[in-house]
């Protein structure tokens, strides 16, 4: 039976598509035998052009094409047994850094059913997965450097409130001690949104699960008998930037140790809740408890409000502190409304 | 427990933060020791046997991180109670000994004094 030569006149448009292509691909005989290959497969793998048809694929440049395994996955495509999809494959050539490709294969379906020829597609590939490698690199390294900070300062933190607590043991007077406790409590507010941040990304922070960390910071240092008094928290899903975070953290800190401290005395039960709504570029903040409300004259007040830090705070914040009656107990309510000044009167509402 | 005290053994590679929590422990009525790395607490532990719990920053440097370190002590003294603080984020609880407490830094006084007590009750 006469053998069908194996070179065998392509359609000329075919021919013409494959070398012309920018994508480097080469057209393949059954036999791996290179029927034609792009110009940009010649240049990007200094092939000389002229030497390629009719070649074996193995037989290109210094023999670096007849990997193994290359060949015999081509020769599964050919058989049909097989589709070649990204699959990726180092190419060595003596006195060359190795080069890692992606290679695509298939048969060519132009409906000639006796000659089955291959389309293979080769990308080099060695710069961009460079590159990927060197961004993995930096965001492990950014990530280990911000681990590093965020312990630095969970540590000083950690001894500003220990000089703190020290200092407190330390002091005669109750109301010395009281003031440092505060301080010490202040503190603690910090860490909690250090912590938030820190697992947050973007440095915003969540308020609800930020005031619950804190309120229950704040629980289990100033309440002793959990049956009789307890923080309840409740806020809607916002999220806000650090700075305003740290300001609505220590105003919470302050309303909360106020009520503690005041509201509940001879060992009355009662409850403080924290309050947090927002709508648009509006929010609402508000600690309510249901103790002993609060005592006539107008002094009271003023002097109950954390000597003057919730109210530089809530005029930082751009907003309007009040106190209400809550009947029974108080409530201490401190808004922003886009458009509106900072007022900060401390009027006792009916 | 010694004269009557319970003995606690502080671990922590800050002099500062070790000042703060030797005056922790003191001003909850226990006598405490100190130690500035993992090498140096066993061989506190190797020499002494009436320490009752060991509170470790994680950490620190030398042969062994806190974490390691309450391994090491859980095998070789498991009647020592444990308790491991650290800056950095939350570790998983079961990368620690069984029955030892966590507390991220900086940690709330009374929270670790209400831990030692809870770990020391006979």
């Amino acid at each position: 039976m006469p053998t069908t030569p194996t070179v065998h006149f392509e359609a000329a448009s075919t021919l013409a598509v494959v070398v012309s292509s920018n994508e480097p691909p080469l057209f393949l005989s059954d036999d791996l035998k290179i029927i034609a290959a792009s110009a940009s497969f010649c240049r990007a793998f200094e092939i000389d052009p002229a030497s390629v048809p009719g070649r074996l694929l193995s037989e290109l440049g210094q023999g670096e094409w007849g990997m193994p395994k290359l060949q015999s996955l081509l020769m599964a495509t050919a058989s049909g047994s097989v589709k070649v999809q990204a699959y990726e494959i180092e190419l060595k050539r003596s006195g060359q850094t190795p080069r890692q490709l992606v290679v695509n294969a298939q048969t060519l379906d132009d409906g000639d059913v006796d000659r089955i020829r291959l389309l293979v597609a080769v990308t080099d590939v060695t710069d961009a997965r460079a590159e990927t490698r060197l961004k993995d690199n930096l965001i492990r390294d950014k990530a280990i450097l911000l681990q590093e900070v965020q312990h630095r300062v969970a540590n000083s933190l950690q001894i500003i409130a220990s000089v703190l607590m020290q200092s407190a043991r330390r002091v005669q007077s109750d109301e010395a001690r009281g003031h440092l406790h505060n301080a010490h409590h202040r503190v603690m507010s910090i860490a909690a949104l250090q912590r938030q941040l820190s697992t947050s990304p973007g440095g915003i922070v969540e308020l609800r699960a930020y005031f619950k960390q804190l309120c229950q910071s704040l629980g289990a240092s100033m309440i002793a008998d959990p049956e009789r008094l307890s923080i309840d928290v409740t806020a809607d899903d916002s999220a806000v930037e650090a700075d305003v975070s740290v300001s609505l953290g220590l105003i919470v800190t302050e309303l909360v140790i106020n009520a503690l401290k005041h509201a509940f005395p001879d060992e009355r039960n009662g409850t403080i809740l924290v309050d947090y709504q927002s709508s648009g570029q509006d929010w609402t903040l508000s600690i309510t408890d249901n103790g002993i409300g609060m005592p006539e004259g107008n002094e009271a007040p003023k002097a109950g409000l954390g000597t003057g830090i919730v109210e530089a705070l809530v005029k930082n914040l751009e907003g309007e502190i009040t106190l209400a009656d809550a009947g029974p107990g108080t409530i201490v309510k401190i808004s922003h409304q886009q458009g509106k000044g900072s007022r900060t009167d401390v009027s006792k509402a009916a | 427990m010694n004269n009557g005290k319970a003995v606690v053994l502080i671990v922590e590679d800050s002099a500062l933060i070790r000042m703060g929590a030797i005056d922790l422990v003191r001003s909850a009525g226990y006598e405490a020791l100190e130690a500035t790395d993992a090498d140096e607490a066993i061989r506190i532990l190797e020499s002494r046997d009436d320490v009752d719990l060991v509170f470790t920053d994680v950490q620190m440097p030398g042969t062994m991180d806190g974490i390691k370190l309450s391994h090491y002590i859980r095998d070789r003294w498991p009647p020592v109670k444990l308790i491991v603080a650290s800056g950095a984020a939350i570790l998983a609880e079961s990368s620690l000994p069984v029955g030892s407490s966590f507390f991220l830094k900086p940690y709330d006084s009374h929270a670790i004094t209400d831990a030692m007590a809870r770990l020391l009750a006979p």
